[in-house]
C-alpha cells in the first residue's frame, strides 16, 4: 500500500495529463479542446510541484524566530520544500491563462467567420470551399 | 504515512474525478464552471504541498479569470457541444491508454514522493538558496547564511563530475563560513556565486545598520528571490509573453473605432439592476484592491509577488466590469491607459536591468542599485521588478477581459 502511495502523485499527474490528451484528440468542440489543453498543463504542474516536496518540509519562506535566535531551516533533516519548481510553475500558470485567452480569441473569430466551432463541421466547410474554388478555377 | 500524503490522496482523487467530468460533460457552460472548481481544488493541493505562491496564482487565475474568460466566450459562441452518435472515441482512448501506460512504467523509476535524497533536492539547490537567502539578526549589509547552515548532500549519488564539483564547492564555502563565524569575525563573508562579493563588502557604513529581526538585505521568500534574481531573465521574458498575449488579443478582437465613436451603451446582460450584486461588489472591491497591492509589495517577505498580486488586482476591475458594464469600466480605467500601463510594466522590469548596467554591473544585478548599501539592492530591485510584473499582468488580464467581452459588430 505504502509503495503505491510513494508514487501516487505521479500516477495522478499521468491521469490528469491523459484526460487532457484524450480531450484534445477526441473532442470536436474547439472550446472543449482549449479546456482540455489546460487540464494537460495542470497535470504537468502537479508533476513539478510533487517533485518539490520533502518529508517534513514546509513552505520555503524564512521566518524570523525572535530577535536573537537564528533559524536554521536548511539543517538536516530538511525543513524546506524545493522552491525552484514553485517558481517555474508560478509563471507557467499565468502564461497558461494567456494561452487560453489567445485560443479563445481565435475561436471567437472562427465562429464569426464560419458560424460554428465544431471541428468536423469546419473541415466540411473547408472542403466545400475548396471544391467551389476548384469549380471556379475550371470555368 | 505523512499528513501531506493523507490529505493529498483524497484531494487528488477529487481532482481526477473533476477532470474527467470537465472533459465528458456536454454543456460547455457546465464545463467552464467545473474547470473553475477544478482549479480551486488544485489550489488546495498546492497549499497542501506548501507551494503558497502557486496556490495564490491558481486560485486567482484558474478559479477567477479563466472561468470568466470561458463564459465570456460562450456568450459569443454556443452553449453546448453538438450531439454525436458515438460518445467514446475508441481510437483516441487507445492512444491515451498506451501513452499513459508508458508514462506509468516511467514513474516506477522516480524517487519516492518526498524523498530528501532525490536528485532535485541536492543538485545545485544548496548553492542556489545560499546565493539568495540568508539572515543574521542585528548585523548590517548582506549576510552569509546562518551559522550551522548545512548544505543537504548525498555523495553516494551517482553524480556527474560537474554536479559533484558544484556540491563540493558549496560545501567548502559553507565550511569556510562556519570557521570564520567561529573565530568571531562573523558577518562579512557573503559572496554571490558569480563573484560579486567584493561589491557587497564595499561601502557598508553604520548608518545602514538594521534593527534586530530585520531581514537585513535578504529576501525571506525563496520563491520570490529565485523568481527575480536566480531566474530574473526568465521571468522578464515570461512577462513579455504575457504582454504579447495581450497584444495579440487586441489585434484579433479589438474593433477600430472612428474618432467620435464610443463603446455601445447597452450591455447584453445588464446586472446593474441587481441591488445585492451592486452593493456586494462595491463592498468587496476595496478589499480586493488592497489585498492585491499588499500581495505585490510583500512578495519578497511572504507568499506573493507580481504574478499573484497582478491577477488579484485584475479580478477587482473585472468584477466591476461584470456588474456595472464595460462602458462604466472603460470610464474608470480607459483602454488607452491599460494599453500604456502594460507596456510600462515590461519597461520597468527591463529598465531596472538597464539601470544596473549603467551603474557598472551586469543586467539585473540588483547589488548595483544602491552603491551605499549593496546588500539592500536585492530587496529593492525585486520590489521594483515585482511591480513591473504586477502592472503588466494586471493590465493584460483586464485587456483580455475587455476584448473577449467586446460586443459583436453588427
Amino acid at each position: 500500500m505504502s509503495d503505491v502511495l510513494e508514487i501516487y502523485n505521479y500516477w495522478i499527474y499521468i491521469v490528469l495529463m491523459m484526460v487532457g490528451f484524450y480531450g484534445v484528440m477526441a473532442k470536436r468542440n474547439l472550446i472543449k479542446q482549449a479546456i482540455a489543453l489546460g487540464l494537460f498543463q495542470t497535470g504537468i504542474f502537479l508533476f513539478y510541484i510533487s517533485m518539490a516536496v520533502v518529508d517534513g518540509g514546509t513552505a520555503p519562506i524564512w521566518m524570523a524566530d525572535g530577535a536573537t535566535k537564528v533559524p536554521n531551516p536548511l539543517a538536516v533533516p530538511a525543513a524546506f520544500d524545493n522552491p525552484l519548481p514553485h517558481v517555474l510553475m508560478l509563471t507557467a500558470i499565468v502564461v497558461g491563462v494567456s494561452i487560453l485567452a489567445v485560443a479563445l480569441a481565435i475561436i471567437i473569430n472562427i465562429r464569426r467567420a464560419f458560424g460554428t466551432i465544431e471541428y468536423d463541421e469546419l473541415t466540411k466547410i473547408e472542403r466545400e470551399m475548396e471544391a467551389r474554388e476548384a469549380r471556379e478555377a475550371a470555368q | 504515512m505523512s499528513e501531506v500524503l493523507m490529505i493529498d490522496s483524497v484531494l487528488l482523487l477529487l481532482v481526477a474525478a473533476t477532470a474527467i467530468a470537465v472533459v465528458e460533460v456536454r454543456s460547455l457552460y457546465a464545463a467552464a464552471m467545473l474547470s473553475g472548481i477544478y482549479s480551486l481544488l488544485m489550489a488546495l493541493v498546492w497549499v497542501n504541498m506548501h507551494s503558497m505562491d502557486v496556490a495564490f496564482t491558481e486560485a486567482a487565475v484558474g478559479g477567477g479569470i479563466s472561468t470568466i474568460l470561458l463564459i465570456g466566450t460562450l456568450v459569443h459562441t454556443e452553449r453546448e457541444e453538438k450531439k454525436r452518435k458515438t460518445r467514446v472515441n475508441w481510437g483516441a482512448l487507445l492512444v491515451t491508454a498506451m501513452t499513459g501506460a508508458a508514462l506509468i512504467y516511467g514513474t516506477l523509476d522516480m524517487p519516492r514522493f518526498g524523498d530528501p535524497n532525490a536528485p532535485i533536492h541536492n543538485l545545485r539547490v544548496p548553492e542556489m538558496v545560499n546565493q539568495t537567502v540568508g539572515m543574521t539578526a542585528g548585523a548590517k549589509g548582506k549576510q552569509p547564511p546562518p551559522v550551522g547552515w548545512t548544505p543537504r548532500q548525498n555523495l553516494e549519488l551517482p553524480l556527474g563530475h560537474k554536479q559533484a564539483y558544484a556540491m563540493q564547492r558549496a560545501h567548502a564555502t559553507n565550511e569556510a563560513r562556519l570557521k570564520e563565524a567561529g573565530e568571531g569575525h562573523g558577518g562579512h563573508g557573503g559572496q554571490k556565486a558569480d563573484g560579486h562579493g567584493a561589491e557587497h563588502e564595499a561601502g557598508h557604513d553604520d548608518a545602514h545598520a538594521h534593527p534586530a529581526g530585520d531581514f537585513n538585505g535578504h529576501v525571506p521568500n525563496t520563491v520570490t528571490s529565485l523568481l527575480a534574481a536566480y531566474r530574473g531573465y526568465d521571468t522578464m521574458f515570461e512577462t513579455a509573453v504575457i504582454f504579447t498575449a495581450g497584444a495579440s488579443l487586441i489585434l484579433l478582437l479589438r474593433r477600430r473605432r472612428r474618432p467620435g465613436e464610443n463603446l455601445p451603451k447597452q450591455q447584453s446582460a445588464n446586472l446593474t439592476d441587481q441591488v445585492i450584486l451592486r452593493v456586494m461588489c462595491k463592498l468587496f472591491i476595496p478589499f480586493i484592491l488592497i489585498f492585491g497591492l499588499y500581495v505585490i509589495s510583500h512578495g519578497e517577505i511572504g507568499p506573493g509577488g507580481g504574478f499573484q498580486g497582478g491577477v488579484i488586482l485584475a479580478t477587482a476591475f473585472i468584477l466591476y466590469g461584470l456588474i456595472f458594464g464595460r462602458p462604466e469600466l472603460h470610464r474608470v480605467l480607459p483602454e488607452r491607459l491599460t494599453d500604456i500601463l502594460a507596456v510600462l510594466g515590461v519597461l520597468l522590469y527591463s529598465g531596472v536591468g538597464v539601470f544596473t548596467m549603467l551603474r557598472g554591473g551586469k543586467f539585473l544585478d540588483y547589488a548595483f542599485l544602491n552603491p551605499a548599501s549593496p546588500g539592500d539592492g536585492e530587496p529593492l530591485g525585486m520590489t521594483l521588478v515585482e511591480w513591473g510584473v504586477g502592472i503588466t499582468v494586471c493590465t493584460v488580464m483586464i485587456t483580455i477581459f475587455n476584448q473577449l467581452a467586446e460586443e459583436e459588430s453588427k
